[in-house]
């Protein structure tokens, strides 16, 4: 027995959930990324007023109100109805949607920053306008975009800790109910947050590398 | 769909002074959690820009910490870990200063960028027309970065907002967890969750609004 043995063993059983705070990050990630994308196309590029006032009421109220909020009504509320979902598939859900809401946004923003000559341009040498959406214009909002999306990610990996409180079984979660059997409560909670902290590090490195290519940073 | 709103028609009068007593709660958080957190980012922003090493390399380790840890991990330390080493707060408390904590990277951040956006030529002008260097920063330079920062200020509040809500699991009786005390007391978590979804929106989306048009001019 040495003074490192308590650590290593809270270590070993917080890392039981680093590979659920892993799926739920990277599956709520895919599921923001290409549903924030399509709604930002829709909002764009479609000519339907009613489809831009009906994107801009969900961007509006998944970015206004918290996680927690909408994971409750997810789990708890619709299991009310009959509709159960497992603890994972509204974690997932959730922050996939909420995401959806924040990323469209930052796409949005990506193609609002492109000059409008881009568009005419392309449509004045013959592309199709779906050519021009996806090989002209997506292209270069998805450069503009990168590094918020990024940021987006760190931030997502972080929100993960909150789906503890709705039972899926990730890092926080485990911390949690270590906390109740061993009360060495200070030293799981630290080790928790440094476990998220070396978790996190890569992804914020990669970001940092994303500004200086993209330009963000001078 | 009669079913469905049944509940708010039978027990609305009931749930509503409940709900605006934990709005109240709510915003006297975040209100109280983002003044501290203004406090922590403006000494954080003056690390950053001091000519001392140390100061700046402390601000850079205290930025990274707190982007790469989840505010949840930082409020179950400060109300159930600092007991273990003798420090005790109250639940409030305890997540007012977690916030402000995690927050005050991004005040910093937001104070960073403002400052940016204000030509040097402003200061050396200043500075040429006889201003001392603290005329200069109060009367000249932040003036005009207060203008910038308000919009990006505000989305930041709007997100404390949000986050305020994990205060309910370190037993802050804010709106969610006053919604969970009554979605157990009467079976309709549906109903009840998303009332409460909306009392975060009514606080919320003034705001955003406000920071859009702040944003545009």
């Amino acid at each position: 027995m040495n003074s490192l043995d308590p650590f290593l063993i809270i270590l070993q059983g917080l890392l039981r959930g680093a590979g659920i705070t892993a799926v739920v990050t990277f599956s709520a990630l895919a599921l923001g990324l290409a549903l924030g994308f399509a709604l930002s196309l829709f909002r764009q590029f479609s000519p339907s007023k009613l489809l831009h006032g009906l994107i801009d009421v969900y961007v509006e109220f998944f970015r206004n109100i918290p996680a927690l909020s909408h994971l409750f009504i997810l789990y708890f509320g619709l299991a009310s109805l009959g509709f159960r979902l497992s603890s994972m598939g509204a974690a997932i859900l959730g922050l996939g949607l909420i995401g959806a809401a924040v990323t469209c946004d930052i796409f949005r923003s990506g193609f609002k920053s492109l000059s409008p000559g881009q568009t005419e341009a392309a449509l004045a040498t013959g592309f199709t306008p779906l050519q021009t959406i996806f090989t002209i214009l997506t292209p270069q909002a998805m450069r503009i975009a990168l590094p918020s999306l990024g940021n987006f990610a760190v931030q997502l990996l972080k929100d993960t800790s909150v789906v503890s409180a709705i039972a899926a079984p990730e890092i926080m979660f485990y911390a949690r109910s270590m906390v109740t059997s061993s009360f060495q409560t200070t030293l799981i909670y630290a080790t928790a947050a440094g476990l998220y902290l070396v978790m996190s590090l890569p992804l914020m490195q990669a970001v940092r590398m994303l500004e200086i290519r993209y330009g963000r940073v001078k | 769909m009669i079913n469905f709103f049944q509940p708010y028609a039978e027990y609305g009068g009931e749930w509503l002074p409940v709900l605006l007593d934990a709005m109240l709660k709510t915003t006297l958080l975040s209100i109280s959690a983002f003044a501290l957190a203004v406090v922590f980012g403006l000494l954080l922003w003056f690390c950053q820009a001091s000519s001392a090493p140390s100061l700046r390399h402390f601000a850079s380790l205290y930025v990274t910490v707190v982007r790469g840890v989840p505010l949840l991990a930082v409020l179950f330390l400060l109300y159930f870990g600092l007991p273990g080493i003798g420090v005790t707060f109250d639940a409030f408390t305890a997540a007012m200063l977690g916030l402000a904590l995690c927050f005050a990277a991004q005040v910093a951040e937001v104070f960073r960028a403002g400052m940016m956006a204000i030509p040097k030529g402003q200061r050396e002008a200043a500075l040429a027309v006889g201003f001392t260097p603290g005329q200069c920063f109060a009367f000249i330079i932040l003036p005009q970065v207060v203008r910038v920062v308000l919009s990006p200020m505000i989305v930041t509040f709007v997100s404390l907002l949000k986050d305020s809500s994990l205060a309910s699991l370190i037993t802050v009786d804010e709106l969610v967890l006053t919604g969970r005390a009554m979605a157990t007391e009467y079976f309709l978590p549906l109903q009840i969750y998303i009332a409460v979804g909306l009392c975060y929106f009514l606080v919320a989306w003034p705001f955003s609004l406000l920071s859009r048009r702040l944003a545009v001019r």
